[in-house]
């Protein structure tokens, strides 16, 4: 098919373009996650406009709105007022601060119309015609109706407007050149409100809803092009961001969720953990405290029906999720089979620090969160989630409970974590690691 | 409010769900056999049993037990298990400082519970999430491997090199 030559300047500009804020973006994602892990106290503390009695509907759905928009998870800084913005981007061209969407009229939105904050959100065109990058996912959120959208609004002019004025970004050319979003928004923002899907049920399309116009859980999972826009062919078929890796939630029973039980899927999105299948750590984890713990359970069950119905996709050869791997079978809770290999340094370091918790049949004790078996994470050769986890622990606040893991990053070397990746991945996925102290090097100043 | 099960003896306790069993049995209870070490399941001072297993106290939240019974180092001796480790400590002597030992002793108890006769290795995997500043590994080891087959071994040892030359001998 041949491309109009005025389409395909633009193409060819926003494609050079789209380059430099495709870096942008990816990185600003999982440095918004990074930031948001040690920091904002949950929503449901620190974000109480006025208690349940006293909101209006209105408030109260924007309010859930927002959560399953988890606007709070970048437009908050770490120990921050909640919404007043600040969480640095940090760009290898320069950073970028999240804005304050309180509801303040000189520093916030406070001055904002309607239209001008549906535009934001759905259009990443801010008040006065300003460009926003595309860190603010608005190519999902633009599927959002404005009624939902309005109600967000509502919800956030209901809370303390904070006076925080935005720092200015500090980005090297041509980064910092807003009117090229232009371009970019061109060819990759479909500029259209979400369409229920005739073949889909009422559930399945209330699912669809919610996993891209609100949660945008596409930003994370599913592979990006050149100019790093969404592959819609690829959808949900997992991509690596910032040093973890998003997996693949399509419905393949193999490399997807497809094996995965309604009640595994729902307790992994509500509660961050599904027996038999690991438990959620990192940007996830953010993702499970900050936004899906807080949905209906009929919402839950929505998105579960949806990935259902969303095309199967492969994944790399050797990547499956193992259940029944040799090492935890021949093991016990409380000590590896006798032919266990996987690397004396990386066994003798995980029998010191990770056994106690983690038990050699990966079950897990003291808590269910802790069950490595069949947990995506430690089937991925390359064990780059498991890497993340070690160097800096893991953090949820989720169901009033909180689930944490140490951080190791600082008490062992690269090689020690490397081995103990490797036998991690060789005892509980069955399949040899290939992580090197090179990778964990590279991991550390990934997050 | 839960309601323990701890050496046999049921505890009314009234705290927050997530607060861990090492507090509860410190703070509530009154049994400060366990001891902290570094709150993170990491140094396993604070082992305690729940229905027989080995498991870090200052990690489990009191809610997570459920109606399972926990025995603690007061109680431990009163296990067949438990009496014999606590005899093997006593005649090899194996406590320096102490403050790990009844993490040492619940880990072992819990060993020979469910490996009578544990090899070398049986022995670290289940032993070495316990950590003794003052380094009496090899007491432990000796004094498990008594425990569970009655007999000492000969406990491995730094060979001191002599002074060579005339004189040595006399």
């Amino acid at each position: 098919m041949k491309t109009r030559p005025t389409l395909r300047i633009a193409l060819l500009g926003a494609v050079t373009l789209g380059v430099s804020t495709l870096a942008l973006h990816e990185t600003s994602i999982l440095r918004a996650s990074a930031h948001a892990q040690d920091a904002a106290p949950a929503p449901s503390q620190s974000v109480q406009p006025a208690s349940a009695a006293q909101a209006s509907p209105l408030v109260q759905r924007g309010e859930y709105l927002a959560r399953a928009a988890d606007c709070v998870a970048c437009h908050t800084a770490p120990g921050g007022k909640a919404y007043a913005g600040g969480l640095p981007f940090k760009l290898p061209f320069g950073t970028m601060y999240a804005t304050n969407i309180t509801a303040d009229r000189e520093t916030g939105i406070g001055s904002w119309s309607d239209d001008d904050f549906v535009n934001a959100v759905r259009k990443g065109v801010g008040k006065g015609g300003k460009h926003l990058y595309p860190s603010m996912p608005y190519t999902s959120y633009t599927a959002m109706s404005r009624d939902d959208a309005l109600a967000i609004k509502a919800y956030l002019f209901s809370l303390p407007a904070v006076r925080q004025p935005n720092r200015a970004n500090h980005l090297a050319f041509p980064f910092n050149q807003r009117w090229s979003m232009w371009f970019w928004n061109l060819v990759f923002l479909k500029d259209r409100r979400f369409q229920p899907d005739p073949a889909l049920s009422a559930e399945e399309n209330r699912g669809a809803y919610l996993a891209t116009a609100l949660g945008h859980c596409g930003e994370c999972h599913t592979p990006r092009n050149l100019a790093f826009a969404m592959k819609a062919n690829r959808q949900f078929a997992g991509a690596e961001l910032q040093g973890w890796r998003a997996w693949n939630i399509t419905p393949d029973k193999r490399f997807g969720v497809g094996g995965w039980s309604d009640a595994q899927l729902a307790d992994y999105l509500a509660a961050g953990h599904a027996n038999g299948r690991g438990s959620a750590a990192g940007p996830m984890g953010e993702a499970v405290e900050n936004s899906l713990q807080y949905l209906t359970p009929q919402d839950t069950a929505a998105l579960v029906a949806y990935l259902r119905k969303i095309p199967a996709q492969p994944g790399e050869a050797g990547t499956e999720v193992d259940l029944q791997p040799a090492p935890v079978l021949a093991s016990s809770a409380w000590a590896p089979g006798a032919g266990d290999t996987g690397g004396a340094l990386g066994k003798h370091i995980f029998e010191g620090a990770c056994a106690s918790c983690h038990q050699w049949n990966g079950q897990g004790q003291q808590t269910p969160y802790a069950a490595l078996l069949g947990s995506q994470a430690v089937n991925d050769p390359t064990g780059l989630n498991v890497v993340q986890v070690m160097l800096h622990g893991a953090h949820m606040r989720v169901r009033g409970q909180t689930v944490f893991m140490p951080v190791f990053g600082r008490g062992y070397s690269d090689g020690e974590l490397a081995a103990v990746a490797n036998y991690v991945v060789s005892h509980f996925g069955g399949k040899p690691g290939r992580v090197t102290p090179e990778a964990v090097a590279k991991a550390r100043t990934a997050g | 409010m839960f309601t323990l099960n701890v050496n046999g003896q049921s505890h009314d306790v009234d705290v927050p769900p997530d607060m861990p069993l090492l507090w509860v049995l410190r703070d509530v209870v009154g049994l400060t056999g366990t001891k902290f070490g570094c709150g993170v399941a990491q140094c396993g001072a604070c082992t305690v049993h729940v229905a027989g297993q080995a498991m870090r106290s200052c990690v489990l939240p009191v809610s997570a037990l459920g109606s399972r019974p926990v025995t603690t180092v007061e109680a431990v001796g009163q296990t067949p298990a438990g009496q014999k480790v606590q005899q093997a400590w006593l005649e090899i002597e194996v406590v320096q400082c102490g403050y790990c030992q009844s993490g040492q002793v619940m880990s072992a108890a819990a060993l020979l519970t469910h490996t009578p006769d544990p090899t070398d290795a049986d022995i670290d995997a289940a032993m070495s999430g316990n950590i003794c500043r003052c380094g009496t590994y090899a007491r432990i080891r000796e004094a498990i491997k008594l425990a569970a087959t009655g007999r000492t071994t000969a406990m491995p040892t730094v060979p001191i090199a002599a002074p060579a030359g005339p004189g040595a001998q006399s």
